[in-house]
């Protein structure tokens, strides 16, 4: 015998299942900590790629004049401008990672609590069918 | 108006029926554009321009995310310079990983936009897509945007830097790239190009967000006249009076292709067809669901599959939904067969 009641919940379910639920359930398996820290890890090693790459391509750029006065420079003063710019830029992107992730992994547990819910209104109905047989 | 409202039913009725193909179609066809227009441009490789490549290239995007079509064009786009110039190509791939290290890997669902931007300036209507972009998206769509920009800008560089001889000696190289950097950064056309796609975003978007009537299509149209007074002071600061004419017509132009699409987006956005497959203890069941145009709740349509000789199953009665889930008579039809 169909039931439409159980169906009509199992494609809500299902639909869920496989468009956006797929990344929420994906997330449930972390801890909200250990996630944002994961992501906050992973955009901190992009950045720096990303900003020794930038190093690189203006190095590479004022190749000319750094050879020129390569024992003249003020290794000092450039260190201090390489490393405070990359403190500054790590900082942006650290903090704007735990924001958006903290954000993001919270909206997904909502919607997930909204799932379970129908996963034991489904529950129920099994147990009522059972027992009614 | 009353035929267009018509028009979008049946192209809503449609989408609906047939939204397992139409989308791979779609992406297919503007891969295909995609794979064109780079080899048009940048088509140094004639092997890398041969049909049956630009075909399959066309294909496997077709049945893939966006990020993949992405990602192919990026390493066609780089195979093509490498046969001209590898060290060109090299810097193209440095460029492009620090685009996608630093941006472009926080919006991976905007991919598209990376590759619509070089196109839409291809066509001359690029002023389209940020006014899109501030209707349907948020502000965050300014970084892909400002990506595409860039490399559109750098495809335009690219190809007077291989028109350059360059021989293999160091100084060259040193030479070529430092022309490459040079007119990259000191390109005020595209730095001015960027404020204003921001700008665009920015005003279409919050327009949107207010709580008048009409306000999407003000929106809209706010776009479009910023777009136009934007590049009209750029064009004027920049002496390239030639291409106020065309500027206009496409804004006008891109400002008539955004109200089109919004005409039809909202149908179409929540017709979305699900199909789901899922089993209990006693069926499989292939369900399509359908959204209502004007309810969210969803009807759901069952086929029922009867093996031959079976008797006809018993049905609960269908609860409070007044329309009728269940299509009977076509399970009638499959039992007289």
């Amino acid at each position: 015998m169909l039931n439409f009641k159980k169906i009509r919940l199992m494609t809500k379910l299902a639909v869920y299942e496989k468009k956006e639920g797929k990344e929420d359930i994906y997330l449930s398996k972390y801890y909200k900590t250990d996630y944002v820290r994961f992501q906050i890890l992973k955009s901190i090693i992009s950045a720096t790629v990303g900003y020794a790459l930038i190093l690189a391509m203006i190095a590479l750029y004022k190749m000319e004049y750094l050879v020129k006065n390569a024992v003249s420079l003020n290794y000092k003063l450039i260190g201090t401008y390489v490393l405070g710019f990359y403190i500054i830029t790590i900082t942006v992107y650290g903090l704007g990672t735990f924001l958006i992730y903290s954000i993001k992994y919270d909206a997904s547990r909502k919607k997930l609590s909204r799932y379970f819910k129908l996963l034991k209104r489904l529950e129920k109905l099994y147990n009522d069918s059972d027992q009614e047989s | 108006m009353l035929p267009l409202l018509e028009l979008r039913e049946r192209v809503k009725n449609f989408y609906q029926r047939y939204d397992m193909y139409i989308l791979p179609v779609l992406k297919f066809i503007f891969a295909l554009i995609v794979f064109n227009i780079i080899n048009k441009e940048i088509g140094y490789d004639a092997k890398l321009k041969s049909l049956p490549i630009v075909l399959g290239v066309s294909l496997l995007s077709a049945f893939t995310p966006s990020a993949v079509m992405v990602l192919l064009s990026a390493v066609i786009s780089i195979f093509h310079i490498y046969s001209v110039s590898p060290i060109l190509s090299i810097m193209i791939i440095v460029i492009l990983l620090i685009l996608y290290l630093l941006f472009v890997r926080y919006t991976p669902k905007q991919g598209y936009v990376l590759l619509a931007i070089p196109i839409l300036f291809r066509l001359k209507i690029p002023y389209m897509l940020p006014i899109l972009l501030g209707l349907t998206s948020t502000p965050v769509a300014i970084i892909p945007t400002a990506c595409g920009v860039i490399i559109y800008f750098l495809i335009q560089i690219i190809k007077t830097a291989v028109t350059m001889q360059t021989s293999i000696s160091v100084e060259d190289i040193l030479q070529l790239y430092t022309y490459v950097v040079d007119s990259f950064i000191g390109n005020r056309q595209m730095i001015m190009t960027l404020v204003v796609f921001s700008l665009i975003i920015l005003v279409t978007y919050f327009i949107r967000k207010m709580s008048f009537n009409y306000a999407f299509e003000i929106s809209i149209l706010a776009g479009g006249i910023i777009s136009i007074l934007g590049f009209l002071i750029s064009f004027l600061l920049l002496n390239k009076t030639n291409q106020i004419l065309s500027m206009i017509i496409g804004s006008i132009v891109s400002t008539g292709i955004v109200y089109i699409i919004h005409f039809f987006r909202l149908t179409l956005d929540y017709s979305r067809v699900e199909h789901a497959t899922f089993e209990d203890d006693v069926y499989y069941y292939y369900v399509k669901a359908v959204p209502k145009a004007t309810v969210t709740l969803s009807e759901v349509n069952i086929r029922h599959y009867n093996v031959k000789g079976t008797k006809r199953r018993e049905f609960s009665e269908p609860d409070t939904d007044d329309t009728d889930p269940y299509d009977y008579e076509e399970s009638e039809e499959n039992e007289d067969n």
